[in-house]
């Protein structure tokens, strides 16, 4: 019960006059970022964050986590009304939102939409305010070798379950890794990695990452098909909304599930995405109405709207309590959260109780004022649409030179983002998975560290991965998820490699088009 | 048009050679165990050993035909190619130019460039619309954030 008690104080935070607004101001900016193609949550969040240094930590988290809010719901506005998903995570949205839409059913669509998104956000929240500050209490008695344990079943996480060839997604971790080594070590004070580049010895940042891997390269992506933006009426009448909002209990199976799952992958890393199609998958297979799915089915609409915010929410979990981010939207927050002076893990609970439970509450306050301000402003954003792509396409782009930029004033940063750019683009057409290499820039110092804090407390022995119960059941399911698409190819390699090899090109195109 | 081989061969290269790079920049700084621990330059000597070790493999898996590949030969038209180097190639244009013209002008150069000469626009509304990005940069950063945007070697030379 404490933690309830703990939530009213953070209510008594977020809801102050300063704190809507910037929620308003960031939900909005959300949707905008959200709507256009070629900016996500991602790289929006990122680009907010140079104008957040001068703010109160609470304050700026509470933008930042608006602006992805927003982000989320936007997203599904253009998949519905367009067909054209403006985030990764809601283009399972598209299959039978779109068709809804088309159908003279729009207003149904989006309030369905929405209200299980609302729903799949407030089952994350709820799961943070029980179990974050448990997990973090659990975490507080951890070691530097429980911590690296930690780190590395994230990681192999990825590789396990993050739907991406394994081999390429080890390639883009392990590539993380080595970009967030550049500069000076924090352990011996040695200059590593600059390759004579003088400049270099601060780092490579983040945020120059993501907005080149994000910003750019999706924007590269997005150029190379023509969009017919061929809207559907983008009028909204109130009282469907709130009849197909009053329909969404007769679903509750559905939104229970698909909450289950989206929880599930956005506390384990395999982020909004990769939840939004899996639910989406579970519930044409278990679905009575399962063969009509694609063709406008309220609940091919519920199950991935649902999950992709409960996984969006849920991202944050291990953000706050662990010092792990379960999206690459949380890995960039939990970024700002460094640059602010906060130090991610359990300690903030300890530390920080205002921010953290400031940041909880407003969790709560900020989804309701996403769904009034999403439906409200639904017709001036689908106009944004409707603005031609050519003209967006440089707009985005000087947006992304000049976050670059005002990082921390230097062109190189400006030089190495327009090269990410082209490594984000060579990777999305590739299906490398980004949030990995992300997340491995953004605590690839912290796993090290570590990892070389618990070879000094062992004397360079890797026995101390296996002194107790905990360190040995995080590392061994670590070691189990690493090798999981092995054990997965094995009964593939058995069967008859003809027959097999027409099979798995359609899963594997299919598979594919998953990753984000 | 590029094949999606030649792409997935040119990626793996790409991320191989910056593996190679790590390997070898790393060993300055010592790989091993010394009297401080493990030395700065081990974890990093890994990874660019996996980076390389994992490059091998997706380019082994880009030469051989397998069925992954069959089903997409083609990743990139020369439609495609047209229009990606219509985005970047002004884009890289104004990046160059940035040091120069500085931020304000590079940009307005550039949001005029592409609105007037591929005649998706009218000169006059191009020429409006660069004005306003220019504005609405200056606006922003220079009053709103307080954050300096670089303004160029041409317009110190003019002494702004």
């Amino acid at each position: 019960m404490d933690n309830l008690g703990e939530l009213l104080h953070g209510f008594s935070i977020a809801i102050t006059l300063p704190h809507l607004a910037l929620m308003v101001i960031g939900v909005l900016l959300g949707i905008l970022v959200g709507v256009l193609p070629g900016l996500g949550a991602p790289n929006g969040v990122s680009l907010l964050l140079p104008l957040t240094f001068g703010m109160q930590p609470v304050s700026a988290i509470i933008l930042l986590s608006s602006m992805y809010w927003g982000a989320l719901f936007g997203g599904s506005v253009t998949s519905i009304l367009f067909n054209i998903p403006g985030e990764p995570s809601s283009v399972a949205t598209t299959f039978d939102g779109y068709p809804m839409a088309r159908d003279g059913r729009p207003t149904t669509a989006l309030a369905t939409a929405f209200g299980s998104a609302a729903f799949g956000a407030l089952i994350g929240v709820i799961l943070i305010t029980f179990l974050a500050s448990w997990v973090a209490q659990v975490a507080l008695a951890f070691g530097p070798a429980e911590y690296f344990a930690v780190y590395f079943l994230a990681f192999a996480s990825f590789v396990g379950m993050g739907g991406a060839a394994p081999i390429k997604t080890v390639v883009a971790l392990a590539i993380g890794f080595a970009i967030a080594a550049i500069g000076i070590d924090t352990v011996s004070g040695s200059v590593r990695l600059t390759m004579g580049v003088d400049e270099l010895v601060k780092g490579v940042n983040f945020v120059v990452a993501v907005m080149g891997l994000f910003g750019i390269g999706e924007l590269l992506v997005a150029v190379e098909e023509e969009f017919h933006a061929r809207a559907v009426s983008s009028k909204i009448e109130w009282r469907e909304v709130f009849r197909a909002i009053g329909r969404l209990p007769r679903h509750s199976v559905a939104l229970l599930r698909s909450a289950a799952i989206g929880c599930w992958m956005g506390i384990t890393p395999g982020g909004p995405t990769a939840a939004s199609f899996m639910s989406y998958g579970i519930a044409r297979r278990f679905s009575r109405r399962g063969r009509y799915f694609g063709t406008g089915e309220v609940e091919g609409i519920i199950s991935p709207e649902t999950a992709d915010h409960a996984a969006g929410t849920s991202a944050l979990l291990p953000m706050l309590s662990l010092g792990i981010p379960g999206s690459a939207t949380a890995a960039v927050m939990m970024g700002g959260l460094m640059i602010w002076g906060l130090n991610p893990g359990p300690m903030l609970f300890v530390d920080q109780k205002d921010f953290v439970w400031g940041l909880i509450a407003s969790m709560y306050v900020g989804n309701i004022v996403a769904v009034v301000l999403v439906l409200l402003t639904v017709p001036v954003f689908a106009a944004l649409m409707r603005i031609p792509f050519v003209i967006i396409a440089p707009l985005i782009v000087i947006i992304c030179v000049v976050g670059a930029y005002s990082v921390s004033n230097s062109y190189l940063d400006v030089v190495m983002m327009l090269g990410f750019g082209i490594v984000g683009y060579l990777f999305k057409k590739l299906f490398y998975p980004l949030a990995p290499l992300v997340l491995a820039i953004v605590i690839g110092d912290k796993a090290e560290d570590a990892f070389r804090q618990s070879m000094l407390m062992s004397k360079g022995s890797l026995g101390i991965f296996f002194a107790n119960k905990l360190v040995t059941c995080l590392i061994v399911a670590g070691i189990a998820l690493l090798l999981l698409p092995l054990v997965l190819q094995l009964p593939r390699l058995w069967r008859k490699p003809a027959s097999a090899a027409t099979e798995t090109t359609a899963q594997e195109a299919a598979r594919e088009k998953v990753i984000i | 048009m590029i094949s999606r081989r030649a792409l997935e061969l040119a990626t793996a290269i790409l991320t191989g050679s910056f593996g190679v790079v790590v390997v070898v920049s790393s060993l300055d700084n010592g790989i091993g165990w010394s009297s401080a621990g493990v030395d700065a330059g081990t974890f990093p000597f890994l990874t660019g050993i996996i980076i390389v070790l994992g490059s091998l493999y997706n380019l082994v898996r880009g030469v051989m035909p397998a069925a992954t590949l069959a089903s997409v030969p083609i990743a990139i038209t020369s439609i495609e190619l047209r229009r990606l180097a219509g985005l970047f190639v002004p884009a890289a244009i104004f990046v160059a130019a940035i040091p120069l013209a500085g931020m304000y002008v590079a940009s307005a150069l550039y949001i005029f460039a592409v609105l007037a000469i591929p005649r998706q626009q009218s000169v006059p509304r191009a020429l409006t619309m660069a004005a306003a990005t220019a504005l609405a940069l200056y606006v922003v950063f220079e009053r709103m954030f307080q954050v300096s945007l670089p303004h160029g070697a041409l317009a110190a030379a003019f002494g702004f």
